[in-house]
Parts: C-alpha cells; structure tokens; sequence
C-alpha cells in the first residue's frame, strides 16, 4: 500500500497531471514544494503520506453499507430499479390507510431509538463460545463412548460450582440420623498424629462420669399424691406439709420475736432529759476518779522498776552447779519411775488389753459412723454457691380439693419448678437468685404540658 | 530442717479447685455460655471438703469446680463455636445499626452453629449408659412438648421435643414395655422396662401450664438441647432393635385407614404426619415386613438342685409378663371426649387394645362409637344419654388400675357415676409388716384368683382378715415373750444347779404329729441361738426386736383407724338411708 500511495504521489508530482478534485490540488499547490523527509521511520511514513483517497473511498463504501446493507454495486437490479407503469388510482386507501396510521403509527421515540444503518450487528462469539468446549465435548464422547460399551465411570464428576451446604443445626427437626453407637472402623492412623492434628478427642476425665448425687433423676410423688387417694396415705402426706409449714412458721415467729420492739426501751421525757444534761450536773464523782488515777499509774511504775533488777543479778558458780546436779536428779528420777511402770504393766495386762479393746470399737463405731453420714451427705443437695438449696413446697391438695373424678382434677404445682428444684437437688446446677434489673438512671417525674392545662 | 519454706495454698485442695469467674476467664466465656458449656458437657461444681483451704482463706460462699474439668474443657470443639457466635451477633448488631440488609442477610445464612453428636457419644460411651439416663431427657421433652409457642423458647425446640415424645410413645406401644402407671396431682408418671432397664419419667397434664418465674428457662432450654440430641440417638437405636422404619411411618394398613377427608381442616400437610403419628391409633411399618411377631423361646439350659427352682421361676415369670404385655389383647375401646385421650391412647394400645374417638376430636380415629363391637366406652361423666347393651360403659381410672394390678378388675366398681375406689400409687412397695391398705389386699387377694363376694360379707371378712392377723402378730409377740420367759427359767435352775429334788413320775405317751415337732424343734433351734448370743449382739437384736413391735404396734394403730373411719361412714350411710327412706 506504501508503495502504491508513493507511486501516486509520484505521479501527482509530474508535470501535466491533473487531479480530480481541485482541493486536493490547491493543498498540493500549496504545498509547492516539497519538504524533505527521512523515509527511513515510520512516523515519517504516516505523517507525509496522503491517504484521503483511500478514506473517501472507504467511506463512502461504508456509507452504502449503512445506507442499503452492502455495496450497490453488488445488488441486482431488481432491487434497485423497479418498472414505473403509473400511478394507482386508490380511494379507499388513503382512509384506511388514516385509520391504520393512526393507529400503527410508531411513537417517535421509538423511531429516535431505531436503528439508522442497516449493517447488521456483529455476532457477539462469546456468547456462543464456551472455554474449553472442544475438551469437554470429546470428554464426553468418551463417557458415552465407555458407557456404550458397558464401562460405568468409576466416580461422578464433581459439580464446578459447589453447593453451599448449610451447617446442620442440632436443634433443627430435620436433620438427619445415624447410629452414634455403632462400632465404627477403628483408627489405624499414627496415635501421635491424631493428637497433635486435634483429630482424636481429648480423653474425658474419669471423675466426671459419677454422678454427683445418687437420688434418681424422677422422684415419683408419695403415694398421697394421687389424683384419687387412698385416705391414711393422704392424711400422711397432709401431714409432712403441715410439719413442713410449723417450722416454717416457727422460725418466722423466733424471727418477728427476736426483731420486735421492746416497749419499755422507749425514751421517755425523763430519759432524754437525762441524756440532754450528761455531763452537765453530776460533778461529784468525777474528782474521785481523777483522784484514783495517779495512784494507778504510780502503782504500775513501780512493778516496772522492780522486774529488770531481780533479772540483771548473776548467778553464782554454786548456784549453777546446785540446779545442774536437781536437774540430773530428776531425770534420774524420772527413768526409774519409767522403768518401775514399765515393769508394773506386765501385771496390768488384762485391763491394758480391754482398754486397747474398748479403744478399737470406739474408732470401728466412729468409722461406722462417718461412713453411713458420708453415704447419706451423696443424696442431700451440697451448698454450691451463695445461695442454699431450697426444698420445693410439697404439692399437696386437701381433702376439699380433692376431684372426685379425672374429669374435674385441677393440676397442683408446676412440672417445670419440679424439674428444675430436682436439677438443683441433684447438684447439677447451683441454685442461684434471678438476676435483678438495675436502672442506671433515676427515674424522674416530670408533669406533661398536656395533664397540666387539663388540671 | 533446711529446705525452702513451704508457701501456703500452692499445693493440696487449693489447686485443685477453681472458683468459677476463674474457670470463665480462662476458657475466656461470658458467665451465660459457661453455663451452657457446663450443661452440655456434663461439668457440675464441686463442694470441696476444705472450704476455707481451697478459697485461699477466705470464707465466701463460691461455686468451685475442679480443675481437671476446666482443663478438658479447654479442648472442646465448641468453645470456640461459642466464641464465634459471640462474634456473629456483634457483626449482626452492626449490619443492623448501619442499615446494610444485604449484610445482614450474608450473615444470617452463615450463621455459625454447632452439632452435639461427639458430646453424646463422649459421656455416653454405649447404648446402655445413654438408655440408664434417659429418665431426664424424656421428663424435659415430655415437659417442653406441652409448652405453648408463645416465645417463652424456640418453637423449633418444641417442636422437636413434641416429635421426640411421640417417637418415644410410639416405641413403647410397639415394643409393649410399659410396666406402670400412676395419676398423680402433679402429672402421670410412667415406668417402662427397656432393653433390661427401669425407666420412669413424667409427664404433665395437657394444658396445665402457669409459666413459673422462679425457673431459670435458658438453663432448662440448654438441658434440653442436649436432651433431644440424646433422645434423639436413643430413639433410632431403638427402632433399629425393632426393625422399625426410622423416621417412623405408619404401615400401609395404617396409612389407608386414617385417610380421614377433613385432612387438612385438621392440621397442615407438614404436621399432618406427625399428628396421624402422635394419635398412636396404628402401628408402625418395620423394615422387614414379618408376618408374625414370632415368640422367642425362652433359652433352656438343664440344671438341677435350686438352679432348677430358679429356672422354673424365671419361666413363670416369664410367662406372667407375656400375659401382661396382652392385658387388654382383643378389647375395643372408644373414648369420650372429655377423657384424656392421649394418655388413654398410649396405655391402651400399649397392650394391644384397639382404640378410637370421635373423629372431631383428634386425627386418626378408626371407628365411630356407633360401632357394635366395642366392648368398652370410657366415659368420665355422670351419665350418658344413649347406651348400648353390649359394652361396659366405664371411667377412665378402671384402665389405669388394671394396669397396675396386671390384670382386668371388675368393671363393677367403675361404673358410670360410681364413686371411684382409691387410685393407689404402683411405686409403693410394701415390706413385710407394713401398713396395707384394704384396698390393696382386695387387690392382691383378686391377684391371687379369690372370687370377691358380696361387698359387706366381704368387706366384714376382710376385717376379720386384719383381725386374724392382728391376733397372730400379738400371737407372736407373746410366744416370744414366752420364749424369754422360759430362758431366765432355765437360766435359773442352771444356776441353782443340783441343789433342786428330783422326782421321777410315770409318764404318759403324747401323740404327736410330725409338723408340730418340727416346729417346736426350729423354735428350740432359735431359742439356742439366741442364747449362745454374745452380749453385745443380744443387745442389738432386742433392739431390733424392739423396732419391729414398735412397727407392728404403729400399722395396728392405722388399721384399727380406719376401722374407725369405716364403721363412721357406714352409719352415716345407715342414716343417709333411713333419712331417704
């Protein structure tokens, strides 16, 4: 094309040549002469090179492709030239033709929004095109081709896309189950390596296994508790809740007794007169006392004075060694008295051997004793936290509200505070007070504009 | 002497223990999903025995635990899901805040949650230690079952436990292992044998409930999400013994049968199931369609001498507990509708009665109480308009009493608008000496196959029942005494010795019979016995001597009370009568 484009300006610049258009030729006239340029760079090529011809050409090329959907110049002439045999004479047309305009009339909008050339859109090829098509095609061919010849794919490809699964919840009712219990395939892995990759679980302390407390998890009702009781096993159970309530009632009344006011404790005018002039009026027996406190404190300087003199006075050499022979006498003394009781015990055998007796039974009973108290501490409710465990009411209905029939029984207690008092009971869980709502702020009392015109 | 001074509390009980806000910090948990921590693995706090040692002086009441448990916890897997929903919620609360709903809905679908399964195989190694603490878990489901869904916990929760609670019952009905039951004031309490194991738990009156405040309803909804878990384990174990479909599902015959046509007036399709399920009016599909539940011999193994005894008493009692598993075999029930019918439902059909109701009342009825071939109608009202001539028309404790009494009680007692014998408690055994009351020696009497008689021949005959015993039980104290008598007797003329004359006389020949020997000679053997007693055993059996007059003395109290209360009401009813005629 270069050499095409410099043979035309070659030949534009002989003498005697006559452009076509007279633009074109003025430019070049105005050019005149012609500039020297290296022709060894590109740049240089694109920059001095005239290639409107080509352009024009091309557009009008493309104008044609706009205009009529290809060069004119390669339709037929069918579609180009028609035979004119003269105007139709129509009279009804141009009315229907009114009535149709009218209504198949396009919005201009939509006519602003048509499109103006007639070149059709170019193919968009990655919507038809996949990646890797041809691969997976001739994978497939292969499947079916194996599958035709009985060779089942040894496992299913896994999807690209993977499923987001959603975790299984234990609390959702549709999950799924298996036998936790079944003896599964046991590990053959490196121990060390379960450990240290966390895949082996921590072995459970053997301790936590026993029960904290040994009472059955359902405590059945006593036999008084019946819907429909039989009548001493009724009077039996009315009978532990009334118990139940006189201690209660006892130690309520101890309490109110112990907390009432003792009226003869009451300031009369008498004593808060007295107590208003403390100090004032009774002078008499204060001298007295002043008087006996010197005497006092002289008293103790003295047995200060006398301790420290008696202590400083050093013994004498003869005095040493009379305590040092007293003190070797009474060892002395001592060693024979052991000796002479040691000798003495042979003839006390028999009552030294019902002693040791006695003393054995005495530890055997105690043993006894502290066993049966530690086996009846494993049933009572242990004090696990601030609070003590607080036996339940017992239910209990009295004779009047007894139903007679199945029909009429009103329920008495609730099972929830009996499930929840027996996990107490058990030590499974502490007993606790409901935590109290604390407000942060004080409230503040403030009168409405709206109550205040009202009053 | 040398060596450094010991420092106090850096050995002993004070390590051993950890105080709770300790044990939190550490696992670095709020207070709440310790708590819950704790719950589902199983770590209870600890009373340590020296308070004062392990609270490092201090004499504050504090919750301990020990500190080997907080150092397993550390290693569980669901700390850190704890942590992370701790975190999940923080993020939540923030998407919230700055109104990002897309954020918020990211955040939902991961919501991070946590499955328990390892937790129930850890603390509960096999089957059989899951099904010895199965009591707790059934309480609470039954428990939450019943809840409303006013928000007081997750309607999912109770909808679980409800499905729990139904698999359970229907196990139960299929397996025919229910042993007793007990109306109570507070609910019905059952007791089934499984797989060798007792099993009671409770369950509440239908719509019974005033919410307590006093409970603390997280604590019981974290038991009860380890429970379900539970539960639910056991329950497809369970069914596998059987070779029961699990999830269950009706069998065919069931299935067809309960098409009822206001299906979906009734419930929605997705509870529809499991409400035809919960009406336990038919049976379960197994795996393996068998005919027949076949009879499992009992193994035999040939033994002699008192194996032999035992043998043959395990065989009777074997064959006592089929006779019982088919109490109510062959029996047609129809309820009432003011009967409780689901606990009626359960029992009846736990040995093998068939059972239906009015269809307005529940999904699942099988026959209307036109039906001529129902044999019992279980009302719980005065009196009925319309009777049929061929069934007994009876109140609903008959069903639960012959339960208990292991076979079928005369229906006569329970008659419409009779007043109702006591229900009495199965849970109570009776040891010897004890107070019986006459109902149940009524009872046990029938148990044994005595015909009852007319009601005040007998009622006169029981009393000279109790009489008779009374008078043996006095008999007895006196032989004793007797017995004591005649030793210091003879004690006596030992130690007078050969100082006593002597006379012989002719004597005369005695007829004796065999039986009365015998007797007089273990007496004899007795009386020796409890001569050769050393000083201190004497004094233990005179003690226990002592307990049990004073217990026979206490139960002759009672008895002779409520013959007291008997004849009382008997003239009343004497003046009630005269007053009437």
């Amino acid at each position: 094309m270069a050499a095409a484009r410099r043979h035309r300006r070659v030949a534009a610049s002989q003498p005697g040549f006559i452009p076509l258009k007279s633009d074109l030729d003025g430019k070049s006239l105005s050019i005149g002469r012609r500039k020297r340029v290296n022709k060894n760079k590109k740049k240089n090529w694109n920059k001095y090179s005239d290639i409107n011809d080509v352009e024009e050409f091309l557009d009008d090329v493309r104008l044609q492709e706009r205009a009529t959907g290809g060069l004119i110049a390669d339709k037929t002439d069918e579609s180009l030239f028609f035979v004119d045999t003269g105007t139709k004479e129509s009279v009804l047309e141009p009315a229907s033709s009114e009535e149709t305009g009218k209504k198949s009339k396009p919005l201009r909008i939509d006519l602003i929004l048509q499109p103006t050339s007639n070149v059709a859109p170019p193919k968009d090829i990655l919507a038809h095109q996949r990646p890797n098509a041809k691969k997976e095609r001739r994978i497939a061919q292969k499947i079916q081709k194996l599958t035709d010849m009985g060779v089942l794919p040894r496992r299913k490809r896994p999807q690209k896309v993977p499923v987001k699964e959603k975790p299984i919840i234990s609390k959702d009712p549709d999950r799924n189950f298996y036998d936790i219990w079944s003896a599964g395939s046991p590990e053959t892995a490196d121990p060390y390596y379960l450990e240290q990759t966390k895949k082996k679980l921590v072995k459970r302390p053997e301790k936590m296994n026993e029960k904290p407390s040994l009472l059955p998890a359902v405590e059945v009702i006593a036999p008084g508790g019946s819907y429909n009781p039989d009548f001493l096993s009724h009077q039996a159970l009315l009978l532990e809740a009334h118990e139940v309530e006189v201690t209660k009632l006892k130690a309520e009344t101890k309490l109110a007794r112990k907390l009432a006011v003792n009226k003869k404790e009451f300031a009369t005018q008498e004593t808060t007169f007295k107590e208003q002039i403390e100090g004032l009026v009774e002078e008499g027996e204060e001298p007295e006392n002043e008087t006996e406190g010197p005497e006092a404190v002289a008293d103790a300087d003295e047995d200060e004075a006398v301790g420290p003199t008696a202590q400083q006075e050093k013994k004498t050499e003869k005095q040493r060694k009379r305590e040092k022979d007293e003190r070797i006498k009474e060892l002395q003394k001592k060693a024979a008295r052991q000796m002479i009781d040691s000798r003495q015990q042979l003839f006390k055998l028999r009552s030294i051997e019902t002693e040791l007796k006695k003393r054995e039974q005495k530890t055997k009973m105690r043993q006894i004793k502290r066993k049966t108290q530690q086996e009846a501490q494993k049933t009572l409710p242990r004090r696990l936290g601030k609070l003590k465990f607080q036996a339940p009411d017992l239910d209990v209905q009295l004779s009047d509200e007894l139903a007679g029939s199945l029909r009429t029984l009103k329920p008495e207690g609730s099972v929830l505070k009996d499930r929840f008092k027996s996990l107490q009971k058990r030590n499974l869980i502490e007993p606790r007070e409901r935590a109290k709502f604390k407000r942060k702020h004080k409230l503040k009392y403030v009168e409405k504009r709206d109550f205040k015109e009202i009053k | 002497m040398g060596g450094l001074q010991k420092k106090k509390y850096e050995s002993g009980s004070a390590t051993n223990y950890i105080s709770r806000n300790k044990a939190r910090k550490k696992l670095c948990l709020s207070l709440a999903d310790f708590r819950r921590l704790c719950i589902l693995k199983g770590v209870y706090p600890h009373e340590p025995k020296h308070k004062k040692k392990v609270n490092k002086g201090s004499t504050a009441q504090r919750t301990f635990y020990l500190l080997k448990d907080i150092r397993f916890l550390l290693h569980e897997p669901i700390v850190g899901k704890f942590r992370e929903y701790k975190i999940f919620v923080r993020k939540l609360r923030k998407a919230y805040g700055k109104a990002e709903w897309g954020g918020v809905e990211r955040l939902r679908d991961n919501k991070p949650a946590y499955k328990l399964d390892h937790i129930v195989k850890e603390r509960y190694p096999t089957f059989i230690d899951a099904l010895r603490d199965v009591d707790d878990a059934l309480s609470m489901c039954f428990l939450f079952s019943t809840f409303a869904r006013t928000g007081k916990c997750h309607v999912q929760t109770i909808q679980l436990c409800r499905r729990l609670s139904v698999e359970w019952m229907n196990y139960i009905v299929t397996s025919r292992s229910l042993k007793k039951v007990f109306l109570s004031i507070k609910g019905i309490y059952y007791q089934a044998e499984v797989l060798g194991q007792t099993i009671t738990w409770l369950v509440p009156y239908q719509f019974a409930h005033d919410h307590p405040t006093d409970v603390d309803y997280r604590v019981m909804a974290t038991f009860t999400e380890f429970y379900t878990t539970l539960l639910g384990f056991v329950n497809f174990r369970l069914y596998q013994t059987l070779n029961l479909l699990y999830p269950p599902k009706l069998d065919v015959k069931g299935e067809t049968e309960l098409k009822a046509e206001f299906e979906e007036d009734y419930a929605m399709d997705s509870e529809s199931y499991l409400e035809k399920l919960s009406a336990l009016s038919a049976s379960l599909a197994r795996v393996v369609s068998s005919a027949e539940e076949e009879e499992a011999e009992m193994d035999y193994f040939p033994v002699e001498g008192e194996d032999m005894e035992k043998m043959e008493a395990r065989v009777k009692a074997q064959h006592e507990q089929d006779k019982q598993k088919k109490l109510f075999e062959g029996l047609k029930f129809f309820l009432n509708r003011e009967v409780p019918r689901e606990s009626l439902a359960f029992i009846l059909r736990c040995f093998g009665a068939q059972v239906s109701w009015d269809k307005s009342l529940c999904i699942g009825s099988t026959y209307d109480a036109e039906d001529e071939t129902i044999t019992h109608h279980i009302v719980d009202r005065p009196n009925m308009d319309k009777q049929y001539m061929n069934r007994y028309y009876i109140q609903p404790q008959w069903v639960f009493d012959s339960v208990n009494a292991k076979m079928l009680l005369p229906v006569e007692d329970y008659f419409l608008g009779v007043t109702l014998p006591p229900h009495l408690s199965p849970f109570v055994e009776e040891k010897e000496g004890d107070y019986v009351p006459p109902e149940k020696l009524k009872l046990l009497a029938l148990q044994r196959g005595e015909r009852p008689v007319e009601e005040d021949e007998e009622d006169d005959e029981e009393e000279e029942e109790e009489e008779d015993d009374d008078e043996e039980e006095e008999e007895d104290d006196d032989e004793e005494a007797e017995e004591e008598a005649k030793l210091k007797e003879m004690e006596e003329k030992k130690s007078q010795g050969k100082a006593l004359p002597v006379k012989v006389t002719p004597g005369k020949v005695k007829s004796e019979n065999r039986h009365r020997l015998e007797q007089e000679e273990k007496a004899e053997e007795k009386r020796l016995a409890i001569m050769m007693m050393k000083k201190r055993d004497k004094y233990l059996y005179d003690k226990i001597m002592f307990g049990k007059k004073r217990h026979v003395r206490e139960t002759n109290k009672m008895v002779a009370k409520r013959k007291a209360l008997d004849e009382a009401s008997k003239a009343d009813r004497k003046k009630k009568k005269q007053k009437k005629q």
